[in-house]
């Protein structure tokens, strides 16, 4: 679960860790585009992934002594990412109490296959983009989580405050938010079948 | 849908698909999934088409759709960018003072000595104690307040450079400037005033603590709390029943001060009475036959005449001290010449250290006969009490360095990095190492009070130490590798303050070595302090736990690979 392209900056992290702004700024260098996407993926404005990213590597400034060497950076790093961009959702009020609803009554059938094939043929990852824009505060979190950071669904819960057993409940919740976002298709974003 | 209501029972449904995707189902059901899906085809399909979804989830999501935003991109460079403008201020300010002090005083007193045919034999003697010599007291004393408000002013801008990103930290900012402002206008005990030529007649009543500056400023009139005042030319004529802190060119006392006198002054006259006690430094100091000091006087002047009377001690450093008057305490005198008068009444013992020896007339009532004492100004290189005392020396410096490291080995490693950042850290020690005892010192005098000032000299007093011992670990390192592990970092410090030690004791050119690494040491301190200052964002406070109720049928949790 690294950043494309990049290994464990363990040397780097050292350095960092003991005060080496140039180690610092390398790892800035790797790892920030990343985390700004992340941002991105998971806030409302471009303003507010930019603050964010900022304000992540700050953080993670105070925070690196804490880091455990012998595990992922990039996961960490993602974790502590998704800690952030959920604290700052949240103290926005973005999450609804609709979301809580929409965990106790996940409809258990079975789409129309045929038609959730049609839909995925035809969306580009543009339009996937623009729809994650309409979903909801933990509905888009939990989908950046999974999905672009590759985050287990013990992160996911821990990071959410969610118990464990419920992250596919939310990843599917959060998918069917998005059906919705890209056709407008109650029934499909229902899960039922026609 | 072409399935019939009996099928469409035995499809599984999107939750448990979605859970064998994703591999949360343990194995046997996992197997399950996979035989069931082998045999029906909506599964299958449905199968397929929510893998092909997650996988253009991931895809959206990775795709580099926009290039990182500028201000991030700039953000660790402007970081960066921002330091070395520190420390290009610091090398400014350091090579700008020693342009300043060449040209104004050394090249002036050289041409003088020359003139006067002096040779160099005794050069710092008659630059720092000759008071003839020492006319610069009042640009001296603006350069280097200069070098200390720039150093002020620089640690509050870095303090406030995060902060100001804030709106509202900005609105905080704004309404205190106004509540500063707006101060003077209200009902306030202070009065502030700031005029060219200003004057305080003679029935003016200023009631409480006046703040005053200006090119000339007469105190006429009676000012009932401070006053506090900067300017050319002062008098006070009047009364002020609170302190006095001035600092000016020319500055005369003819009237009555009830507490004590603080100030920095060219030229200064006391001729009234001063309730309490007077701390002054100045280029000539006179305390004229008239005044009536109640408590002690403490001085550092160029000339200074004592002819009035002085209640309590004095302890006077500078060029030329002459007693004419009445001391009812003790006297602790080092200076370049003592002069007591027929006149003079000393009630205390007197102490004096300088090289030429006290004047003092046969007429003169002291308590005791002046206790004269040589000043040491050559290491005796021949004496072995002086290698004993370089040991014990070491021996201390080391202990010191031991429990430094013990106490705070993550900062002393920390300020061991930094000092290896050579042109940061002997910048910010040229800063740092000039600016704060000017800083606290003008601090001691003015309002910001006598404990700050006191407390921050104390502070970097300690620091010159610790920042040797800091050197110490860096030259350890350099000879024994670098090391990130608290006692071989003990173990090379050790090592290196022997080897700094032994470079201090070199006749002639040890004090460059001593002063160097002390300097260079604090200002590894203060990057390690600064690095520390940078504001940290609370972290986040974790998530109430939500936990709502278990779907109906809904196989969860299980991580083993289907």
């Amino acid at each position: 679960m690294n950043a494309p392209g990049i290994t464990e900056p363990t040397e780097a992290i050292a350095r960092a860790r003991a005060g080496d702004a140039e180690a610092w700024g390398e790892l800035y260098r790797d790892y920030a585009p990343a985390i700004f996407r992340f941002c991105r993926r998971a806030l409302p404005t471009r303003e507010d992934a930019e603050d964010a990213t900022m304000e992540i590597f700050m953080k993670l400034k105070a925070k690196l002594v804490q880091y455990d060497a012998t595990r992922s950076f990039s996961a960490w790093l993602y974790k502590v990412s998704a800690n952030h961009c959920w604290d700052m959702l949240r103290r926005r009020k973005i999450r609804q109490d609709k979301e809580t609803d929409d965990l106790e009554n996940v409809p258990l059938e079975h789409p129309d296959p045929g038609q959730l094939e049609r839909l995925i043929e035809q969306r580009t990852s543009a339009e996937v983009r623009k729809a994650l824009d309409k979903l909801g505060g933990r509905a888009r979190m939990a989908l950046v989580m999974r999905y672009y950071s590759d985050m287990s669904y013990d992160e996911i819960a821990d990071a959410l405050g969610v118990r464990r057993a419920f992250v596919g409940v939310v990843l599917l919740r959060a998918r069917h938010e998005l059906r919705q976002a890209l056709e407008g298709n109650a029934a499909l974003a229902a899960g039922g079948t026609s | 849908m072409s399935n019939t209501p009996e099928e469409k029972m035995k499809h599984l449904d999107e939750m448990t698909l979605l859970l064998y995707i994703e591999r949360q189902l343990d194995r046997a059901r996992a197997l399950e999934i996979s035989a069931h899906t082998q045999e029906c085809d909506s599964c299958r399909t449905l199968l397929r088409a929510m893998e092909r979804e997650s996988r253009l989830l991931t895809r959206a999501m990775l795709e580099e759709d926009e290039p990182l935003p500028s201000r991030l991109a700039q953000f660790q460079e402007r970081a960066r960018k921002s330091m070395q403008w520190i420390w290009g201020v610091a090398f400014g300010l350091a090579a700008t003072g020693v342009y300043a002090f060449y040209t104004e005083y050394i090249e002036l007193w050289l041409k003088q000595l020359e003139t006067a045919g002096f040779g160099g034999t005794n050069l710092l003697g008659l630059l720092i104690f000759q008071g003839t010599l020492w006319k610069g007291w009042q640009s001296m004393i603006t350069l280097l307040e200069v070098l200390a408000m720039v150093t002020l002013g620089g640690l509050a801008a870095m303090f406030f450079r995060r902060r100001i990103r804030r709106g509202s930290a900005l609105a905080l900012v704004f309404a205190g400037l106004c509540t500063v402002l707006a101060m003077p206008q209200g009902a306030s005990a202070t009065e502030i005033r700031h005029e060219e030529r200003l004057t305080i007649a003679k029935d003016e009543v200023i009631h409480g603590d006046l703040y005053a500056a200006g090119g000339r400023i007469r105190v006429e009139g009676t000012v009932e709390g401070d006053l506090v005042v900067a300017g050319g030319d002062i008098e006070i004529s009047g009364h002020v029943l609170g302190d006095v802190l001035s600092s000016s060119g020319n500055l005369r006392v003819t009237g009555q001060v009830d507490g004590s006198v603080r100030c920095y002054a060219g030229n200064l006259l006391l001729k009234g009475k001063i309730g309490r006690n007077v701390m002054v430094a100045g280029g000539d100091i006179n305390i004229d036959r008239d005044t009536k000091i109640g408590g002690s006087v403490t001085s550092f002047a160029g000339h200074e005449t004592i002819d009035g009377h002085v209640g309590r001690d004095v302890l006077a450093m500078g060029g030329q001290v002459t007693i004419t008057g009445d001391i009812q305490g003790s006297a602790k005198i080092r200076s370049g010449e003592l002069i007591i008068d027929s006149s003079a009444r000393v009630g205390g013992p007197i102490d004096f250290t300088s090289d030429n020896a006290p004047q003092v007339s046969s007429g003169a009532k002291l308590a005791s006969p002046v206790h004269y004492e040589k000043p040491k100004h050559r290491e005796d290189y021949h004496n072995v009490h002086y290698y004993i005392w370089q040991v014990i020396w070491t021996a201390a410096y080391v202990l010191f360095g031991l429990v430094l490291f013990a106490l705070m080995p993550k900062f002393s490693a920390d300020a061991v990095k930094a000092a290896v950042n050579y042109g940061a850290s002997a910048g910010l020690g040229v800063l740092v190492g000039f600016g704060l005892p000017i800083a606290a010192c003008i601090a001691c005098v003015t309002v910001v009070g006598l404990f700050v000032g006191l407390a921050t000299l104390s502070l970097w007093y300690g620091s010159l130490y610790f920042g040797a011992v800091i050197i110490g670990a860096v030259v350890g390192q350099w000879l024994m590798g670098r090391t990130s592990e608290l006692w071989p970092l003990i173990g090379r410090m050790a090592v290196g303050v022997v080897i700094v030690r032994l470079f201090t004791i070199i006749p002639h050119v040890g004090w460059v070595f001593k002063y160097g690494a002390a300097f260079w040491g604090i200002g590894a301190i203060s990057l390690v302090v600064y690095r520390r200052f940078q504001p940290v964002i609370a972290p986040s406070v974790p998530s109430a736990p939500y936990s709502p109720p278990l779907p109906p049928n809904t196989t969860v949790g299980g991580a083993v690979p289907a």
